[in-house]
């Protein structure tokens, strides 16, 4: 028997977004800034994503970038990497994309309100985290300390450098860069992200880890932050896999039997370390 | 500004450029975006400035070669059609036999005069960007590929086996008729035309990325297949593969 | 529930009507020594005692190939939905193709209501037939499957010279009065019919050594079972086994552009974790890149994840995947049976 009657408006169907701005950010990434057709806000939580729609070419989820407490507009940084993501780098100023969303849980800021919050970026993982750091500076006074560890493999890739420039002289952060190879201009640490832990010191009672990078850092990562003994409920990651619908119906974002587009993409390693093919 | 499409034949039937022109309606539509630049079949003079190049054929003589690598010089795009270019194709059989008897088989006394070398897919030559297998090619995945090319789009093509489309066709396993099927090891996009029209696939898409061709030995031999039998029926449309192995 | 009887010579009266005055009839008929669902242009067609159709009848709800949206391209590009639907009679569907179906209106109205699915849905009628000569791979009983008591809208049982109707709803029971001479049960008819079940039963050949309600905690503890690897070294991820499934409802979704590159439609098609690059990303990454954990997944799809998250089982014991797989691997009950032993 049907539980639920038709409903009025097609789950597929996107709104129309305009290309407000498009900037550079990397060799293969750009940051767009988007505002809906509709001029309503798109009302989402750090950590959600969007799927987004060049027409004729097809849709594909990123990450919102930008912090809700920045109104107007919203923004999506993309990696060039295949058919969607080349075919979104080739447009400009002005051009019309479609917009569904935003989708998934997002990261738990409630949760992190009053408490210390140690953020780990590895290259395009800083994309989604960039919206939760931008939250939280704007709403300062409701969390404890920042640390952001932020790695890239060379020091081309690094990601928002003016705004890496801007956290490192604010009092309020505590950010430490590195990159996995160095070159001659590179004066800052060199490493793996994990190397930059010994260089931090934090009260395991009051923190949260907020960790997105690439699939094989998050193992490295994980055992870190059990040394310095934060528990696998504090350690929060988001986790990446193939999507078409955003909204649990394609099947494609499984994750044994958990749909990554609706329970996640944001996990605590207490939810990830019972999936047996999560990372 | 219209995109510039060249079309060359090497060794095979042609039959995958007649297949283009048979669908005139289609193509006068395409013309609104495209240039056809140099078309065997179509027109008769020859501009050499086309940035996207549909090449037909496999390669069986020395002296296509340096024709082939002056070709990849030029477009920015070089998309192999049909296959005989895709995987030396039917040509490919005359690997099997020695060299001289194919020369004597096809030219009979004049053999001597050519020059012949193993049949090979043209990606065994310069470097090809997009794939359009398929003996003859399918006209909707044709105009699938060029229209995705005019968009600045990766054509997909399906990398999984013919049987997704030949059960989605509603059609009855030819296993279960009492024949053979290369089907589950050959790439899909054909709509499984062969099967539905009551014949066996014989492979002509080539294989998917990651086929796997000892379970699909395995259902032969048990359905009756000799590895002879298994062999030759591979070799039809896949024989590069084999030799290149 | 109201029971009625239609004589064996007043159903093919019934079909033609239904043909010709009420909508669209989708029936099992013969195909190449098999059955299919295909459109019914006359009664004579129909085959109501198949044993099974090569693919199930949600294809009729959830099309191989669905536009969920057109658009044009421009400046300023315009989208419209498409949810296409028109009232559709399937008749002769099974139980178990009933129960699958089931399934599938919770997954596409649980959450986020899919306006493709539920739009031909409403306007789908299921005049069910009960299961009396099941196909050999099939075991349906061990799944409580074999017999439906809700999900039609009516219910026939060969019963010999006639056929006893269960009316399952309202549409059902207007259908029955405005198109077939019917009259009321008797009791030896009833017993009849459950006679009929009965002895239905016994001819299936597959049986399931575990309860349906054990199968999430056996899979939950058989992850690390060699069987994964072994049974799967054989699989030639050729879709087939999830193609011809009723209870499969992943899907994929492109774009397509017409000739003038300028209107153009998003669509979507099945597409199943069985294939090579389901889970596959952009560049090399794919999270299910082998065939052993593809094949696993599958099956814990089947007796566990689909249960979990539905309440519903994900494997109406069809055997339809059975008959398809030329590997001879697919079979739900062989591993389920198989792990069973193993945990023994
Ligand atoms: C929740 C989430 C958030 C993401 N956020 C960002 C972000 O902020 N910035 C960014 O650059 N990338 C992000 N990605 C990755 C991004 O979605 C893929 O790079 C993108 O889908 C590739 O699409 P394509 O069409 O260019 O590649 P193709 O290889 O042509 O892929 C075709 C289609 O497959 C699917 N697909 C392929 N790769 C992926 C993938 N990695 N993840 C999900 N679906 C995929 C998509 O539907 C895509 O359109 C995110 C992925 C997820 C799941
Ligand atoms: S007929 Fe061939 S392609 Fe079709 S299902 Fe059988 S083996 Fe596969
Ligand atoms: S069914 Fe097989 S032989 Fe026929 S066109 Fe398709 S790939 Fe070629
Ligand atoms: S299990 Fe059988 S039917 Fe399914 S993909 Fe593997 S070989 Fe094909
Ligand atoms: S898994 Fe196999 S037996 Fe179970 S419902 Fe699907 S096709 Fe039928
Ligand atoms: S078994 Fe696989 S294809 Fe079928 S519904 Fe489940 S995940 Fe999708
Ligand atoms: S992306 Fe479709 S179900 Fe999650």
């Amino acid at each position: 028997m049907i539980s639920q009657a038709v409903p009025p408006t097609s789950i597929y169907l996107p709104y129309l977004a305009e290309l407000l701005r498009v900037e550079s950010i990397a060799e293969r990434e750009k940051l767009f800034e988007f505002k809906l057709s509709h001029g309503k806000e798109l009302g989402h939580k750090p950590g959600q994503f969007v799927e987004i729609s060049l027409f004729g070419i097809g849709e594909m989820p990123i990450s919102i970038s930008s912090s809700p407490t920045r109104k107007g507009s919203f923004e999506l940084a993309v990696r060039a990497v295949g058919n969607v993501t080349n075919a979104l780098h080739r447009l400009s100023k002005g051009a019309t994309v479609g917009i569904r969303g935003p989708f998934g849980n997002g990261f738990p800021v409630d949760n992190l309100k009053g408490k210390d919050i140690v953020i780990v970026a590895g290259g395009i993982g800083l994309f989604p985290l960039r919206s939760l750091i931008n939250y939280i500076l704007d709403k300062r006074s409701e969390f404890g300390r920042l640390i952001i560890l932020s790695g890239s493999r060379t020091p081309q890739e690094r990601m928002f450098v003016n705004e890496l420039e801007k956290w490192h002289k604010r009092e309020d952060v505590e950010l430490l860069e590195t990159v996995d190879e160095g070159d001659e201009e590179w004066t800052g640490h060199v490493g793996v992200v994990t190397t930059l832990s010994s260089e931090v010191h934090i009260d395991p009672e009051k923190i949260f880890a907020v960790v997105v990078g690439p699939p094989v850092m998050y193992k490295f990562v994980v055992a870190e932050c059990h040394k310095k003994g934060i528990p696998d409920e504090r350690i929060i990651m988001s986790l990446e896999r193939r999507m078409k619908c955003g909204i649990g119906k394609c099947g494609h974002c499984q994750i044994n039997g958990v749909y990554v587009c609706q329970e996640g993409p944001v996990f605590t390693y207490a939810e990830v370390k019972k999936l047996r093919e999560a990372i | 500004m219209k995109a510039k499409l060249g079309f060359f034949d090497f060794t095979g039937c042609e039959g995958c450029q007649l297949e283009v022109l048979n669908f005139e309606t289609e193509l006068v539509e395409l013309l609104n975006h495209v240039d056809i630049v140099n078309f065997r079949e179509a027109k008769t003079e020859r501009e050499d400035n086309y940035e996207i190049a549909f090449v037909e054929g496999s390669i069986t003589r020395e002296s296509e070669i340096p024709r082939l690598k002056k070709i990849r010089q030029q477009a920015k795009i070089v998309v192999a059609l049909g296959a005989c270019a895709c995987l030396g194709g039917v040509n490919c059989l005359k690997n099997f036999r020695p060299m001289e008897e194919n020369l004597r088989i096809v030219y009979g006394d004049a053999a001597r005069y050519y020059d012949t070398i193993p049949a090979r897919p043209i990606s065994s030559i310069v470097p090809v960007d997009y794939y359009v297998p398929g003996c003859p090619i399918d006209k909707k995945e044709f105009l699938k590929v060029t229209k995705a090319l005019l968009l600045g789009k990766r054509p997909e093509i399906p990398n999984y086996p013919v049987c997704v489309e030949c059960k989605l066709a509603g059609n009855v396993c030819t296993f279960d008729k009492g024949e053979t099927c290369l089907g589950p090891v050959t790439r899909a996009g054909c709509n499984a035309i062969c099967i539905s029209n009551g014949r066996h696939c014989w492979g002509c898409r080539g294989p998917v990325d990651d086929p796997n061709t000892n379970s699909e030995k395995e259902i032969l031999q048990k359905h009756g297949l000799t590895v002879e039998d298994i062999l030759n029926q591979f070799r039809i449309f896949n024989g590069y593969l084999e030799v290149s192995k | 529930m109201e029971n009625k009887i239609i004589e064996k010579q007043n159903m093919a009266p019934f079909v033609d009507n239904l043909i010709n005055a009420e909508a669209e009839v989708i029936g099992p008929k013969r195909k190449d020594g098999k059955y299919a669902f295909d459109k019914l242009i006359e009664t004579g067609e129909l085959c109501l005692d198949y044993d099974t159709t090569l693919l199930p009848p949600k294809m009729y709800l959830f099309p191989p190939k669905e536009t969920l949206i057109k658009f044009e391209l421009g400046k300023e590009p315009k989208v419209e939905p498409v949810a296409e639907a028109k009232p559709l009679i399937l008749f002769g569907v099974h139980p178990y193709d009933i129960k699958a179906i089931e399934l599938l209106d919770v997954a596409f109205s649980t959450t986020n209501p899919d306006i493709n699915y539920l739009s031909k849905r409403e306007k789908a009628v299921i005049i069910g037939v009960d299961c009396l000569n099941p196909n050999p791979n099939a075991f349906c009983p061990s799944l409580g499957t074999a017999t439906a008591e809700t999900g039609f809208d009516l219910m026939l049982t060969d019963i010999g010279d006639s056929y006893v109707v269960a009316i399952g709803s309202s549409k059902g029971e207007q259908l029955l009065t405005k198109y077939a001479e019917t009259r009321e049960a008797s009791q030896a008819e009833l017993a009849q019919r459950n006679s009929e079940r009965q002895k239905a039963l016994a001819r299936y050949k597959v049986t399931l050594n575990i309860s349906p309600e054990e199968l999430p905690q056996l899979l939950g503890k058989s992850w690390d079972s060699p069987w994964w690897k072994e049974k799967s070294e054989k699989c030639l991820s050729c879709g087939s086994c999830i193609v011809v499934c009723p209870t499969c409802f992943c899907f994929d979704v492109q774009d397509d552009i017409a000739l003038n590159l300028k209107e153009g439609e998003r669509y979507r098609q099945w597409d199943g974790c069985m294939l090579a690059d389901f889970a596959a990303v952009a560049g090399e990454g794919n999270f299910r890149g082998d065939k052993e954990s593809r094949f696993r997944h599958r099956m814990y799809r089947k007796g566990k994840y689909i249960w979990e998250r539905y309440e519903k089982l994900g494997c109406v014991g069809c055997g339809r995947c059975a008959s398809a797989c030329l590997a001879e691997i697919a079979s739900p009950a062989e591993t389920f049976n198989k792990l069973k032993e193993e945990s023994k």
